[in-house]
């Protein structure tokens, strides 16, 4: 119910009026307001000791602030509130885990994509070792992703209970209320390594869809995006970044995952 | 049951990320509480007089503001506030501003029809009473009605506030670190500890409002003694 109100609201906010320029908005206010996941580690988080969102895509807004040479401003968002913020002005940049897709893409621009991941599950070991099980599962989705989209859509017998973040989801799993969790892959990743009894669970070996990542624009706004894609394209050039990636998934993190996209690969 | 979680992050629950960054937690949760309950205090004084006072077109178009604040979730007046207005009037409101306003609104129209309420229940010879002194009718309620339905009014605005403390949580939709959005993300990072994380913020609330309404109570008590004694 709350999912339909907000995207009844997101639509009717898209079809609002066109705004000025945002870059040079943005200029003048010097100051660049970045939505950001506040609870999933480790593209955004919450960090026990600064008390400050920080993740994946935390260091890609800062590089974005420092090549527009304003201020950082992040906004906790989740999945559900990421295209309102976006199209009510709210926000100038959404950075969260933001999966490109053509339906959106109606409400908003996308960036080139700065991260790659494949729709993935969680289930306590032993549970689900096939695409083929999952008609028959009760499977905890989270709110206004493209995964609880796929999910209905190419599984329409699995049972999907929707929640308003990851972690609830997972909580819901814990608890038997559903049998396995869906998410990015990288995020799911994240997300267990985080937990104390991660042994007990398990990321079975198979995706059900290819998602590219990246940054929410406001409609139209092909200056501001413009700059977003070239700089997106430096950090690839310079190394920088591989140096952001191997600081979240690289070898001697928590959640170890090889880089296997690199910016640009696909526009 | 492990309560480290709490303790670990104890001043994360109770003032945000301050001094580093906005107040936040229950700090914030008691800024918010606070301010709504003064505002929506003096919206539910001001139109419930209105309410009592008034006759023909004016009440009738009173009634119907107060129908619909009364009618609309608290959630949704958030959420409208906050995403639809600066679409439609170009204009934004903050966040903090705008759960004030929704609380502020909604509280105060209900408190408008007990104020409304407390007034008519004073008997009408009082009011003859007070017009056989010469008194206007604005004056006879200031000195003479006002005093003595406040007093039967103010069960009613406690529950109000009792009520408003809770709804503060409902700022999580617009992201307002208050007391149960901090909690959710510690909840979040911290994942398995939901039960005794909420069942913190639970207690939180409970101790809240229990001490408004002690408080409430006491101070109606003092009150009550004092005019006994004037009497």
């Amino acid at each position: 119910m709350r999912r339909l109100f907000l995207l009844l609201i997101a639509s009717f906010l898209a079809s609002g009026a066109a705004h000025a320029d945002r870059l040079d908005d943005i200029k003048q206010a010097g100051v660049l307001r970045v939505a950001a996941f506040d609870s999933n580690p480790p593209f955004g988080f919450v960090d026990p000791d600064s008390k400050q969102i920080v993740g994946l895509d935390v260091d890609y807004a800062k590089v974005l602030a420092d090549k527009l040479g304003v201020k950082l401003e992040l906004r906790p968002t989740n999945p559900a509130n990421r295209i309102p913020l976006l199209t009510s002005g709210k926000v100038d940049l959404v950075l969260a885990n933001f999966t490109i897709t053509e339906e959106r893409a109606k409400q908003l621009d996308f960036s080139i994509p700065y991260f790659s991941s494949g729709q993935q599950f969680l289930a306590k070991k032993g549970t689900l070792t096939s695409p083929d099980q999952l008609n028959g599962l009760r499977i905890g989705a989270d709110k206004g992703t493209t995964n609880e989209i796929v999910l209905r859509r190419d599984f329409p017998k699995a049972v999907v209970v929707a929640f308003d973040d990851t972690p609830f989801a997972f909580t819901a799993l814990r608890n038997g209320n559903v049998q396995a969790i869906t998410q990015d892959g990288p995020k799911l990743v994240g997300l267990l390594a985080n937990v104390p009894d991660r042994e007990n669970y398990e990321i079975p070996p198979f995706t059900i869809s290819d998602d590219y990542i990246g940054v929410g624009i406001p409609k139209g706004e092909k200056r501001l995006a413009d700059v977003v894609n070239e700089t997106l394209l430096e950090l690839e050039a310079s190394g920088k970044a591989a140096a952001i990636y191997d600081a979240w998934f690289g070898p001697n993190t928590k959640q170890p995952l090889p880089r296997l996209f690199k910016i640009g690969d696909k526009k | 049951m492990n309560f480290s979680v709490i303790s670990d992050n104890l001043d994360y629950l109770l003032v945000g990320a301050w001094p580093n960054g906005p107040v936040g937690g229950l700090a914030l949760t008691l800024v918010l509480s606070a301010l709504s309950a003064v505002a929506s205090g003096l919206v539910g004084l001001v139109l419930g007089i209105g309410l009592a006072m008034s006759a023909g077109w004016p009440k009738r178009l009173l009634v119907v503001v107060l129908g619909f604040f009364r009618a609309i979730p608290v959630i949704m007046l958030i959420f409208w506030t906050y995403f639809l207005l600066p679409i439609l009037f170009g204009f934004s409101v903050p966040e903090i501003g705008t759960v004030v306003v929704a609380l502020s609104l909604i509280g105060g129209a209900y408190l408008s029809y007990a104020v409304a309420a407390g007034i008519e229940s004073i008997a009408a010879g009082q009011w003859e009473a007070g017009f056989a002194l010469g008194l206007g009718r604005w004056r006879v309620l200031r000195l003479i009605v006002l005093p003595q339905a406040l007093h039967a009014m103010a069960p009613s605005f406690v529950n109000q506030w009792t009520s408003l403390v809770k709804d503060t949580s409902l700022a999580y939709v617009i992201g307002v670190p208050e007391l149960s959005f901090v909690a959710a993300q510690v909840n979040n990072r911290a994942m398995v500890y939901p039960t005794e994380v909420f069942l913190f913020v639970g207690v939180v609330y409970w101790c809240l409002c229990v001490s408004l309404d002690r408080f409430a109570t006491a101070l109606a008590n003092r009150r009550g003694a004092a005019a006994e004694g004037a009497g």
